[in-house]
């Protein structure tokens, strides 16, 4: 500092007329410095509000085009669910419809057997017409003489031909009537069996009926998203959200979960696969164990496909039934396999161990020491754990799909976000580079105010 | 076009796959015991194999590397090399050769050798000589001696300036001799003289103060 003073021995003189001179050249360069200054605050808060509106402007296209990705996919969805309930209610139509005629004989059967059992009902024989006025009439006639007396006689033998005939009339609508009861007993169970028939007839029609109405509610699901309202964007966006949270938790628990299941194979696998070599700075064995756990996802995604569960594999559920069903066992069987493997690794696990405590206990010269029952609840307990970790596992399938499918629109939401954020940072900072550089010209003003002061009262007399 | 770029896809993934494959000796750690079986420090064998067994043997890993080397009159000889180990990747194997490891071990116990002078320099360059030997990404030495070197007549050691390039030096279980009881400065001048004179000659570390039970964690933190 002190090179600069004028005369080195007065400071206080030297700098005052240090700020004096440059007073008087700031004075006179006051145009030029505050187009400089105005260039610079042009270019650099220009140029950042230009990027905060480029970004505003990304922004509305990124969120455009997510909004499109999410209706279309959801679209996709939505036509499969109905593609889905069409092939169930096709398969429900093959499968019942094929049955139906059956059904129908039966029902045509019991309604003829009921009809020739009403037929039957209905022939009643008849009675002999007067036959009982008769024979009360003839009852009444009183004799008067001997003259009388054949016809009395002939009278009382017709009366008693008449009282016989109407008992014999009597027993026989008696008897009739028996069958006739006998006849409606045995039409009851035949009844039973229509109404059976009609009941699965109507269970088979609200199952049907049912269908529709998943269908008509996925048609109407389908309208609101084809029609792309606010509404239905919202609902879309924040069933999406909903779903990547709870897949990625349940990821997050299958993450540990294979964690558990690598640390039982890990060390088995050094005495399978012993390596001195090394892959992205893992032991050959422990890429192997992991190698294992992999698969038996992989396996279960396949057996998910197969099922017919998930749909990340579009060439899967367009296979014919039987190859997928070929798929399904293999899958299976993969997996049974793996899990096996697993199984014998935990066994051999635990031998290991207790060979490692034994030798450390051997090299400290402490007598060993080892429970029988609670390594046999040991071994069987880490075999169980081996055999059902890779059934497990192969579950990750269904929330990977949903976290891939909804990750899509929920990290795209985050990035817009993220830009936004940015954009805001940037205008900020040009906003204040702004105002900066504002201050700075008020405060050259403040600098050059003397200078200023002067030339104003110059430029007055003048 | 997009088979080309998945083909090329495929091959360029296969080739970094290939390079990432590295060699286990980054990982591995080479461990150097040196037996001082001169004068008074002949009488702490047992003591020094019950630290190896226990403190040193059970922390090797799969590929690792063991050696004990004896401090006799004249220690730069490769017949002072008592007994070496290279752990199997099986850990069955493994333990067998702990084991063996352990029965060579008692049987230097028993053995009877002693040396009238110390040669610990011509020792720790053998020794150095053997942990470089392994290109083992650790390398450590442990030194069971009273650290008072008496070399015996006509006898060069002058160190190498990287004689003990990253190896961690440790001085294990020095007793202290009758002068030191007299005069601890004694003891403390030749710590640090040695420790000095390692450092200089390239040693990752020197630790004289390690106790036998704080073994395992030292080799722990080393890895």
């Amino acid at each position: 500092m002190s090179e600069l003073y004028i005369w080195p021995d007065m400071p206080f003189l030297s700098i005052s007329v240090l700020v004096a001179a440059s007073m008087v050249f700031l004075y006179l360069a006051r145009t030029p410095m505050q187009k400089a200054l105005e260039s610079i605050d042009e270019g650099i808060a220009g140029g950042l509000t230009r990027i905060s509106a480029w970004i505003n402007l990304v922004v509305v296209k990124m969120r455009d085009k997510n909004r499109q990705v999410l209706l279309e996919s959801s679209i996709a969805e939505t036509e499969d669910k109905i593609l889905h309930e069409f092939r169930r209610m096709e398969s429900g139509y093959v499968k019942h419809l094929a049955d139906y005629p059956a059904l129908h004989l039966k029902l045509d059967e019991s309604i003829a057997i009921v009809d020739a059992d009403y037929t039957e009902c209905g022939q009643v024989i008849p009675e002999a017409p007067g036959w009982n006025d008769a024979a009360a009439s003839i009852a009444q006639i009183k004799s008067n003489g001997s003259s009388d007396r054949m016809i009395e006689k002939m009278l009382k033998e017709l009366h008693k031909s008449a009282i016989e005939g109407e008992k014999n009339a009597l027993s026989e609508m008696r008897k009739t009537a028996s069958q006739r009861h006998k006849i409606l007993s045995g039409m009851s169970s035949t009844w039973g069996k229509i109404l059976k028939i009609m009941k699965t007839v109507e269970s088979k029609v609200s199952l049907v009926l049912e269908t529709t109405h998943k269908i008509e509610k996925f048609m109407k699901e389908y309208d609101a998203i084809r029609q792309g309202g606010e509404q239905s964007i919202d609902m879309l966006s924040s069933r999406a959200t909903k779903l990547f949270i709870f897949s990625m938790l349940v990821i997050l628990v299958a993450g540990f979960g294979a964690f558990i299941n690598f640390q039982l194979i890990a060390l088995p696998m050094s005495e399978l696969v012993p390596a001195g070599t090394r892959v992205l700075g893992l032991q050959v064995s422990d890429v192997a164990a992991l190698v294992i756990v992999t698969l038996e996802v992989v396996l279960g995604i396949f057996l998910m496909e197969a099922l017919g569960i998930t749909n990340i594999f579009p060439q899967i559920s367009s296979m014919t039934m039987g190859k997928r069903r070929l798929l399904l066992y293999a899958s299976i069987l993969g997996l049974f396999f793996l899990a096996s493997v697993e199984a014998a690794l935990a066994v051999l696990r635990e031998h290991i161990a207790e060979t490692n405590a034994a030798t450390t206990q051997a090299l400290a010269g402490k007598a060993i020491t080892a429970s029988e029952s609670d390594s046999n609840i040991t071994v069987i307990g880490q075999a169980t754990l081996g055999f059902v970790l890779p059934w497990i596992l192969a579950m990750v399938a269904v929330p990977l799909e949903m976290l891939i499918e909804s990750g899509q629109h929920v990290l795209t939401k985050l990035l817009i976000l993220i830009i936004i954020l940015l954009g805001y940072i940037v205008g900020i900072l040009g906003h204040i580079l702004n105002t900066a550089m504002k201050a700075f010209v008020h405060l050259y003003d403040a600098y050059i105010i003397v200078p200023m002061k002067i030339g104003e009262l110059i430029s007055r007399k003048s | 076009m997009i088979k080309r770029a998945l083909y090329t896809g495929i091959v360029a993934a296969s080739a970094i796959t290939l390079s990432s494959c590295s060699d286990n000796r980054d990982y591995e750690t080479a461990i150097c015991a040196l037996a001082d079986i001169s004068g008074t420090y002949a009488q702490e064998k047992e003591s020094m194999v019950n630290i190896i067994k226990a403190g040193i043997l059970p922390k090797l890993l799969p590929g690792d590397s063991l050696y004990l080397i004896t401090i006799n009159s004249s220690s730069f000889d490769e017949n002072n090399i008592k007994a070496q180990l290279k752990l199997d990747y099986r850990p069955s194997q493994a333990n067998r050769q702990r084991l063996e490891f352990s029965e060579t071990l008692d049987k230097f116990v028993k053995d009877k050798e002693k040396s009238s002078h110390t040669d610990i320099s011509g020792a720790m360059m053998l020794c150095g000589g053997q942990l470089k030997k392994t290109q083992a990404g650790t390398q450590l030495m442990f030194i069971f001696s009273d650290m008072k070197e008496e070399l015996k007549p006509g006898l060069k050691r002058s160190f190498n300036k990287d004689e003990f390039n990253s190896i961690d030096i440790t001085a294990m279980n020095v007793i202290k001799l009758k002068a030191d009881n007299i005069d601890p400065q004694k003891y403390r001048s030749r710590m640090e003289k040695w420790g000095k004179r390692v450092m200089d000659h390239g040693a990752r570390s020197w630790n004289a103060d390690l106790e036998p039970a704080d073994i395992t964690e030292y080799i722990d933190d080393k890895r």
